[in-house]
């Protein structure tokens, strides 16, 4: 614990800032229901209001409060993105571990998958089989892991890879040491920070492919995300020609926007932390 | 054959003290044959000088005398002191060690030499003083000196007196009590020289006594190692001291300047404890000693021709056997042959050096040894079981390897305590409270601190030679019987390499473990081996004792290899 408040003391302002931010949005997911005085699936005042005190992000058509939409999008979105990204980096790097690890024709075969995961079209493949499975959240995490595992299982497997050419491997093997005391001893240790990496970059992507597949109208409709807040306003037919794309649109794009940025400056963050401290571990002595 | 000129039987000697007793010599068989010379070895107290007292019944009344001696097949140990002195001298005589106080300082050296003449053989002073003259000029000493006293004569001289005094009845049997101790260079090559000629031209039968081991070299054909009154080892005298096959004798070689010009001189550790009733009179000092070994103590038992060895384990054991080994990679169609049916032996407690250039299947062989490469053909034995997969790294008492690169040893994520406790905690050995133990008691033996806050430092903060020491330290906390170390000096700086070194030789001569140093730096082999392989391309093209590798090498590659490095040497000399 102590080291986490040492290394987040170490980042720059405009990371300091991003973690604020996440902050922030984590606090709206959690307390959402306590943050806004209306529900966000029943119509609470009139359609299309401007911003005011009663609404203060005004409301859409259907005279639905967008403050309490936002709150409660952020625990979707937040939810999706970590649920997905540490799924996706658990079996990534497990899968990357293994290949790692066994080597040969188990590494082979592996990687001939996470090559046809890599090449596959994502985006089209995402919305077919988010049309097949039916909109659900559950169904939206499910589909936006099978497609991100691949990258944290090669990044994983290369640094296994490397490891394991070290002599102390082949003396712990010498020793008897198993498949589960390498991973814990040598291999996790070592591959963490790169998982937290891609875990970092695969929230922001996973916050963003679940706005588009929801933009698209693959979102849950009974939730509300902000991709599907989005979705909605856009669907407003000339919404563009009327004020309403002002509180309706810009609103939930801000919040993907800023929650994307700050992630992906935290990411940077840690990620700069790790490649500095190669050289010193490597060079002393 | 020749006829058995002395002939001993179960020889035992003990003093008694008011208070205790003292057992010189234990059981000792053995017999020599007319004009051969038999040497015994033996550190001193190991009862030598005892026998050749016994054998001249010249031990005090507190000794009591067990056993047989036959002298020309009469037995003299029961012989009244007035047939003693009948056979004492004339054929048997004694050259004793040389003391100051071995001569009498009020007689003169005529005086004194003749004693022997006058009681033995004649009282005619012209026959004696003829006798005199022959004596002189066989031990090639300057009549002037014949009427000085001793305290005039030099140590040389004194030798010579001595040697003179003993031959003076011309006795059949010679016992040579130390005849080189305390002389200088010179005057111990002219001793020598000496005696060989008096034995060559005479045909003397020689009991020759010392510890010196090049004297035993030059003069005799077959030795008695002797270790508390015990003979350990029996055998050619070119045989033993090539190829001991007693630990304790290769213990003594090793302590000698004689046999290793080069290398570090180490002594036998442990000490003697008194109750050796039971076992093995060397249990307490031996490396390779079992359970058995301090209960039950070893006969001489021939274990090959002409070879006799008390051993409970039938002498050193052989620690590893690798035969046959062969190892070919393959890259792209493109085969590499880095072992070609190699053989190779240790035996415990040797250092063993594999020198060959880079690329010449060092690693891949040492690998192989160890069981962490598989052999395409051949196969590994270590005290006699095979060797697969980490079947002996993961047991104590088994091989370890330590590598070439200190800093792909260690993860640089573990602390030192870690590193040093991973095997133990991989195989569960001891509880918590006994692998701290084991762990400081490494760190000590590799000279690395052990305070608290040394054991919770990552191992990145360590230097390589410190990260080496750890590697080592993890090794040695399995307690192996033989270390295979790869290279492990080549990064290491000049310092730092004499002390890693100096502690393998130690631990080494300590603890007893076997080792294969592989290395490509000539002159560390020969500092620090007993025996070397040649590798070249994969195959093992000369082996050998160190001396016989650094000397007369017998392959072309081994000439080449050596004189290369000679020529280095030269240069170095130069500039």
């Amino acid at each position: 614990m102590k080291k986490i408040i040492q290394r987040i003391l170490e980042f720059s302002l405009v990371g300091k800032i991003a973690l604020i931010v996440i902050g922030f949005f984590i606090v709206l997911a959690i307390f959402s229901s306590q943050l806004s005085h209306y529900p966000y699936d029943l119509p609470s005042g009139a359609a299309l209001q401007p911003p005011s005190r009663e609404h203060w992000m005004g409301t859409d058509d259907l005279g639905i409060d967008i403050w309490a939409q936002l709150c409660y999008g952020a625990r979707v979105s937040i939810m999706v993105g970590f649920t997905t990204a540490f799924l996706s980096v658990a079996g990534g790097g497990l899968v990357g571990v293994c290949a790692g690890y066994y080597g040969g024709k188990i590494d082979g075969w592996m990687m001939r998958l996470t090559d046809l995961m890599m090449i596959i079209p994502q985006l089209p493949m995402m919305i077919v089989l988010g049309a097949f499975f039916g909109p659900s959240l559950k169904n939206i995490i499910f589909v936006l892991t099978l497609f991100s595992w691949t990258a944290p299982a090669r990044i994983v497997r290369s640094k296994v890879l490397s490891i394991k050419e070290e002599k102390y491997i082949l003396v712990a093997k010498s020793y008897g040491a198993g498949f589960f005391y390498m991973i814990q001893k040598h291999f996790l240790p070592q591959t963490f920070s790169l998982m937290m990496v891609s875990f970092i970059q695969l929230i922001s992507r996973a916050i963003v492919a679940e706005a588009g597949l929801s933009f698209l109208g693959l979102g849950d409709p009974t939730s509300k995300s902000w991709g599907l807040m989005l979705n909605h306003g856009m669907a407003f037919r000339g919404i563009y020609f009327t004020d309403f794309w002002k509180w309706w649109i810009l609103f939930p794009l801000v919040c993907i926007l800023t929650m994307v940025l700050a992630v992906s400056f935290v990411g940077k963050e840690i990620e700069r932390k790790e490649v500095s401290s190669y050289g010193k571990t490597t060079t002393k002595g | 054959m020749e006829k058995q000129l002395l002939k001993v039987e179960a020889l035992s000697v003990s003093y008694h003290d008011v208070k205790t007793t003292v057992d010189a010599v234990r059981k000792a068989d053995f017999s020599l044959e007319k004009g051969s010379v038999l040497g015994i070895i033996g550190e001193s107290g190991s009862g030598k000088t005892t026998i050749a007292m016994a054998i001249m019944g010249l031990l005090k009344k507190n000794a009591a005398v067990e056993g047989n001696i036959y002298y020309d097949d009469m037995k003299i140990n029961t012989l009244s002191e007035k047939e003693k002195n009948s056979y004492r001298w004339k054929h048997i005589a004694i050259v004793y060690q040389n003391h100051l106080d071995i001569l009498n300082p009020v007689m003169s050296i005529y005086d004194q030499i003749t004693e022997g003449i006058r009681r033995h053989r004649t009282h005619s002073e012209k026959e004696i003083e003829k006798r005199m003259k022959e004596l002189c000029r066989m031990v090639k000493l300057d009549e002037k000196w014949l009427c000085h006293y001793p305290h005039q004569l030099s140590g040389g001289m004194r030798q010579k007196v001595l040697i003179a005094m003993a031959l003076c009845c011309e006795p059949d049997l010679l016992i040579v009590d130390e005849p080189t101790t305390a002389l200088d260079a010179v005057t111990r090559e002219e001793i020598i020289d000496l005696l060989i000629q008096l034995q060559k031209q005479k045909k003397i039968t020689m009991l020759l006594i010392s510890h010196d081991m090049y004297v035993m070299k030059r003069l005799s054909n077959r030795v008695l190692v002797m270790y508390e009154g015990r003979v350990l080892e029996e055998g050619f005298t070119k045989d033993v001291l090539e190829k001991p096959m007693h630990t304790y004798t290769r213990g003594l070689l090793k302590a000698s300047l004689e046999t290793n010009p080069y290398q570090d001189l180490w002594g036998i550790p442990g000490e003697d404890i008194e109750n050796k009733e039971k076992g093995c009179v060397f249990y307490t000092r031996c490396v390779q000693s079992t359970q058995y070994c301090q209960s039950h103590s070893p006969t001489l038992q021939y274990i090959s021709l002409e070879r006799k060895v008390a051993c409970n384990r039938g002498g050193i054991i052989t620690l590893l056997e690798g035969k046959n080994i062969s190892k070919t990679y393959s890259y792209k169609n493109h085969l590499t042959t880095a072992c070609k049916n190699c053989h190779i032996n240790i035996r415990s407690g040797e250092i063993i050096a594999l020198i060959g250039q880079s690329g010449s299947g060092k690693t891949t062989l040492a690998t192989i040894l160890s069981g962490l490469l598989k052999s395409d053909t051949g196969e590994v034995y270590f005290e006699g079981k095979a060797v697969e997969g980490n079947n002996f790294t993961k047991i104590q008492q088994g091989i370890q390897i330590v590598f070439q690169d200190p800093f792909s040893a260690s993860n640089e994520g573990f602390t030192i305590e870690e590193v040093i406790m991973e095997p133990l905690e991989i195989l569960k050995l001891g509880s918590i409270e006994e692998r701290i133990m084991k762990v400081k008691r490494v760190l000590e033996e590799v000279q690395l601190p052990t305070s608290q806050g040394f054991l919770e430092r990552q191992c990145n903060s360590l230097s390589g030679g410190q990260r080496q020491r750890l590697a080592i330290a993890r090794s040695l906390v399995m307690e192996p019987k033989l270390l295979i170390a790869d290279e492990i000096s080549s990064m290491l700086d000049p310092s730092t390499k004499a002390n890693v070194l100096r502690l393998l030789k130690g631990l080494q001569n300590t603890r007893g473990f076997a080792m294969l140093y592989i290395t490509h730096d000539l002159m560390l082999a020969r500092k620090i081996a007993d025996g070397v392989y040649v590798m070249k391309e994969g195959e093992i093209i000369e082996e050998g004792s160190s001396s016989k590798i650094f000397y007369h090498p017998e392959s072309d590659y081994g000439r080449e290899l050596l004189g290369r490095e000679v020529e280095k040497k030269e240069i170095g000399y130069q500039s």
